[in-house]
């Protein structure tokens, strides 16, 4: 996997007269991960849709290098893994239809992601539409995982999931970082999560 | 030196499930699959293409309107019925993806240009469907009679593909907007109306007796404007 280091700095984010976002900065390497908690409102998926490049900062700056190269933001979106509870995948389709619809836009094959559900054991057979909160997550992790990203963007990555199901995505999330990968994770409290280099609180 | 001119020429080329073809290909399928499952777009369209379809026969059938008043009137009625058939379906194409959050998976996944295209592969089946649908019923509902059947065909392919590319473009516009239905009409209107003078005219010289003429060309000129347009004006719309 090649370095890939993320930082920010003194990001700016507004919504009309709201400002959700104000000087916001850290800085993440490779195998480590950056922990940003802050209660409801704060700023964590905000922040973290920028830096998936989904929302633009009014202000500031965010820069991915990999191996000392800047990446532009759509080489970025090509390397980040998201998880978030406002990101769903088609209802209409079967789980291992998601999966293989993905892995063929990403131009990548759907072996990772088969074998990520398997490991949380979530049947690839069921409509996308008919899963649980919890079997969303744990597709949601699939997803995310599915093209070997270099950067996780993690927004509240637990939430819904059984004791088995954190289980397995706290081992899958250790293994990314073991790899050499980063990753952001946001939550509202406090997460107890080995490597963690940096923590974020935007509540303060 | 044989073995190494094969491995660079095969780490080169890529397999075809993984091009910019294949990504549009896969959009279209996907978008044809969620398409068949709900039913959304063709109940709609179909509806109402059909409902518009009986209110015109039955207001001005083949016995209330003589022909030298139909060959004028019912080339634009038959626009009108698949204007609005189109613009009640296919704003969908964006608008869903939005609305059921599944955009955001898309924009981290999709290269925009095969997106687009795949998605203008998907709105152009339909348009093309429906205009399969509409057209001999509406021809044979009218008692209207073609004297050019060619020219009305290249006008409803070339018109077609116009009103699929237009819609398109709008849809994707209009997708993260608040007030998605108004924008429609607001934003359409100045991209359609030109194709919708352009095609009105065809299909009256189809029905009259007249040839393409400069007509044809503008609408070939036309749908390859707003077709560069769209390719260009796309990932600015769909990325923040």
């Amino acid at each position: 996997m090649p370095n890939t280091t993320l930082r920010f700095e003194n990001l700016r984010r507004r919504f009309g007269r709201l400002s959700v976002l104000e000087g916001v900065s850290g800085e993440v390497a490779p195998g480590q991960a950056l922990l940003v908690t802050g209660p409801n409102g704060s700023g964590k998926s905000t922040l973290l849709r920028c830096l998936a490049g989904l929302l633009s900062p009014e202000k500031g700056t965010i820069e991915y290098r990999e191996d000392e190269k800047v990446l532009e933001t759509e080489e970025r979106r090509r390397r980040v893994g998201y998880v978030a509870p406002d990101l769903a995948l088609y209802s209409e389709l079967t789980v291992a239809e998601n999966l293989e619809f993905f892995a063929r836009i990403r131009r990548t094959g759907p072996e990772r992601g088969f074998e990520v559900l398997d490991r949380l054991g979530l049947p690839t057979d069921r409509m996308a539409g008919a899963l649980s909160s919890g079997m969303r997550q744990r597709l949601r992790w699939a997803w995310a995982l599915l093209h070997r990203p270099q950067v996780l963007l993690l927004d509240e990555p637990f939430q819904n999931l059984d004791a088995g199901g954190e289980q397995g995505t706290r081992a899958l999330l250790l293994e990314h970082l073991d790899r050499g990968g980063l990753a952001v994770v946001a939550n509202p409290s406090n997460l107890e999560i080995d490597r963690v280099a940096g923590h974020l609180d935007l509540g303060r | 030196m044989l073995q190494v001119t094969s491995t660079s020429a095969a780490e080169t080329a890529l397999p075809l499930r993984f091009t910019w073809l294949s990504e549009v290909v896969a959009v279209f399928v996907k978008d044809w699959r969620c398409e068949f499952r709900t039913r959304y777009a063709l109940n709609t369209l179909a509806l109402f293409a059909f409902t518009t379809m009986v209110v015109v026969s039955i207001s001005l059938g083949p016995i209330g309107i003589d022909r030298a008043r139909g060959t004028k009137v019912l080339p634009v009625l038959l626009w009108v019925i698949l204007l609005f058939s189109v613009a009640a379906g296919l704003p969908r194409a964006f608008v869903q993806e939005e609305e059921s959050q599944t955009a955001t998976a898309l924009r981290l996944s999709a290269t925009p240009s095969a997106l687009f295209c795949g998605k203008l592969l998907y709105c152009l089946t339909l348009v093309g469907a429906l205009e399969l649908l509409v057209t001999p019923v509406f021809v044979t509902l009218m008692n209207l009679e073609v004297v050019s059947p060619a020219l009305l065909a290249g006008t409803l392919a070339a018109g077609g593909y116009g009103l699929a590319v237009g819609s398109t473009l709008v849809a994707a516009i209009i997708a993260q907007a608040r007030t998605k239905g108004t924008l429609f009409s607001v934003l359409a209107f100045p991209v359609l109306l030109p194709l919708l003078l352009l095609v009105v005219e065809l299909t009256f010289n189809a029905v009259a007796g007249g040839g393409g003429g400069v007509a044809l060309s503008q609408l070939l000129l036309y749908d390859a404007s707003v077709t560069v347009a769209g390719l260009m004006l796309f990932p600015v719309v769909w990325n923040p």
